[in-house]
């Protein structure tokens, strides 16, 4: 993953410059009581140092072999101390021979497999190091190199877990970005030809009657579905849904939906209900009076309400037949429109005027 | 002979529309695929009705529809265009049409609204109904009362019983009113919408400071 570059960067830079360091320290103590072996593992890492830079760059290369070659590496070195620094371990105090250089496995660990990796490789290294103290009777055991090393491994693998988490994060918000500008520009090419055409098919055929008027109605049923497809507009707020976008998959030939030109937001529930009672309204019309019945939806919003109302323009509903089919046990219309609207604290009433149809109206306070 | 213009970026609906009106005995005097040409040939020409669709390549249909607006006299504008633009449609209507019908509306309807158009009647279909009502409402939460288009309660009315899809007969006989009441009513919603309009753009241009030169 690209955010793990600048990790690896960093701890090859880590690594020279406590190379550099470590040497200082040996320059300035005369080799300890073991030159020769001294600056033997001052070689031994600064070989090491070279190889591990080169390694850690290459990405097909960072994998376990690798991890573990480091901090064997790394640990050998650290084990030479009593024997490179003798008495004088204990009077320079705290510094072993690779000095700070022995985090950098500890860092890489964290780096390539997170904080428990980063925490192991800190309790290999640390358990060299005490090891190495506890050879000398006077030296004094201090724990917080430890601490630090195991600090260094936890907390590093923890934030490159949560760099890379923000990293896939950005990397599919960027995704769905060009997905969305991709559909934009569909929509637009759709818009510019295939609908065009379709429309076109629909008001022909109808003029040309007979099979060709079939077509036509398939071509505008598709329009219609084509249409709705790519006009999807910007997401409404978390937890709210433009309750517009899904009345609108109602429209067809037969069915109008009008609504305002801005959105009417509902909580999601709210919405999904309000819409479903709409369709087992729409449902009830085709049962009622046909497949290719004529039917109007309407969605408004006044003094903090929406209001949406179905109408058809049926033969209406006989005074009593709702109440009757409600005694009879058919509960169709009377139960899955009153039912969920009364859940939501909606109302619902049904006007029926001889002549021009039923009127559902579900009324919701947004 | 009424004088008609097309206007649609596309050859086959242009093509098409063109070939009913002449059929059913308006004269065609342009039929043109852009925005700014729509403009410039309508102010030579001067037709009566211009059948304009919104989505052009060059102007927003809105601003077209501002702009015919402008011509001297002005044509009377029928907008056909997709449902799913209802932003536009609505704009276009405040600029300044007088209707508004679908593109997959049947031929009948599109030569009645065009025939209505050019008597200066507005074409109220149920959609467009629906979203001048949303438009009232937005304006009474947003402006004060005094300062904003208000709908009297039977304009309010009639202009529901639009949207739910009632015929002007229909409406007469439940209201018990003439048709031509109902008309008026229906026509008086659209005439405030873009007095409204006018308004606002003058304010805007005070405000501005463009009344200066």
């Amino acid at each position: 993953m690209a955010i793990e570059g600048p990790f690896w960067r960093a701890i090859a830079v880590f690594r020279v410059a406590s190379l550099v360091y470590a040497a200082v320290l040996m320059a300035q103590h005369r080799g300890y009581e073991q030159p020769l072996l001294g600056w033997l593992v001052i070689g031994v890492m600064a070989l090491w140092t070279a190889a591990a830079t080169f390694a850690y760059a290459a990405e097909p290369l960072r994998r376990w072999p690798l991890l573990t070659a480091d901090l064997t590496v790394t640990t050998a070195c650290l084990l030479t101390t009593p024997y490179v620094q003798g008495a004088q371990q204990v009077t320079i105090g705290a510094m072993p021979v690779p000095a700070t250089w022995i985090a950098a496995p500890v860092l890489a660990w964290a780096v390539h497999h997170g904080r428990r990796a980063g925490t192991i490789a800190a309790c290999v290294v640390a358990a060299g190091e005490l090891w190495s103290r506890s050879r000398v009777d006077e030296a004094s055991v201090l724990i917080n190199e430890t601490v630090l090393l195991l600090m260094a491994g936890w907390l590093v693998g923890h934030m490159v877990r949560l760099a890379k988490r923000a990293e896939e994060r950005m990397q599919r918000a960027a995704e769905m970005e060009a997905t969305q500008r991709e559909r934009e520009r569909l929509a637009r090419d759709i818009h510019d030809s295939v609908l065009q055409v379709l429309a076109l098919v629909q008001r022909r055929g109808r003029e040309l009657g007979g099979e060709a008027a079939e077509l036509g109605r398939l071509a505008g049923e598709q329009e219609a579905a084509l249409r709705e497809l790519v006009s999807a507009g910007p997401p409404p707020p978390l937890g709210t849904i433009d309750l517009r976008s899904l009345l609108a998959r109602y429209g067809s030939p037969a069915v109008t939906v009008s609504t305002p030109a801005t959105p009417l937001l509902l909580p999601a529930e709210a919405a999904a209900s309000v819409s479903a009672a709409v369709g087992a309204a729409l449902d009830n019309v085709r049962a009622h009076c046909g497949h290719q019945a004529r039917a109007w939806v309407l969605a408004e919003f006044l003094d903090g309400a929406v209001t949406v109302t179905v109408r058809d323009e049926g033969p209406g509903i006989p005074e009593g037949r709702l109440e009757q089919a409600a005694a009879d046990g058919r509960m169709g219309v009377a139960r899955s429109i009153r039912g969920r609207m009364a859940e939501l604290g909606g109302r619902v009433s049904i006007v029926s005027v001889p002549g021009q149809g039923t009127e559902v109206e579900i009324t919701l306070s947004a | 002979m009424v004088r008609v213009m097309v206007v649609d970026d596309h050859p086959m609906w242009r093509d098409g529309v063109a070939r009913d009106l002449a059929e059913a005995g308006y004269e065609v005097v342009a039929a043109v695929g852009e925005g700014r040409q729509a403009v410039r040939v309508a102010a030579a020409v001067l037709p009566e009705v211009v059948v304009l669709d919104l989505r052009l390549p060059d102007l927003p249909g809105p601003e077209v529809a501002a702009r015919l607006a402008q011509v001297d006299p002005a044509p009377r504008v029928l907008v056909l265009s997709a449902s799913a633009e209802q932003d536009d449609v609505l704009e276009a209507v405040k600029a300044g049409a007088c209707g508004y019908l679908v593109k997959s509306a049947s031929r009948e309807e599109f030569l009645d609204a065009v025939r209505r158009t050019a008597d200066g009647d507005a074409v109220f279909t149920p959609g467009l109904a629906g979203l001048v009502l949303g438009e009232y409402r937005r304006l009474a939460v947003q402006l004060e009362p005094t300062e904003g288009p208000r709908l009297t309660e039977r304009e309010t009315e009639v202009l529901r019983l639009v949207a739910k899809g009632l015929s002007y007969k229909q409406i007469a006989e439940r209201l018990v009113l003439s048709h031509r009441t109902v008309q008026n009513h229906v026509q008086n919603t659209l005439g405030k919408l873009h007095l409204h309009n006018r308004v606002e753009l003058v304010r805007y241009a005070i405000e501005r400071g463009l009344d200066a030169d």
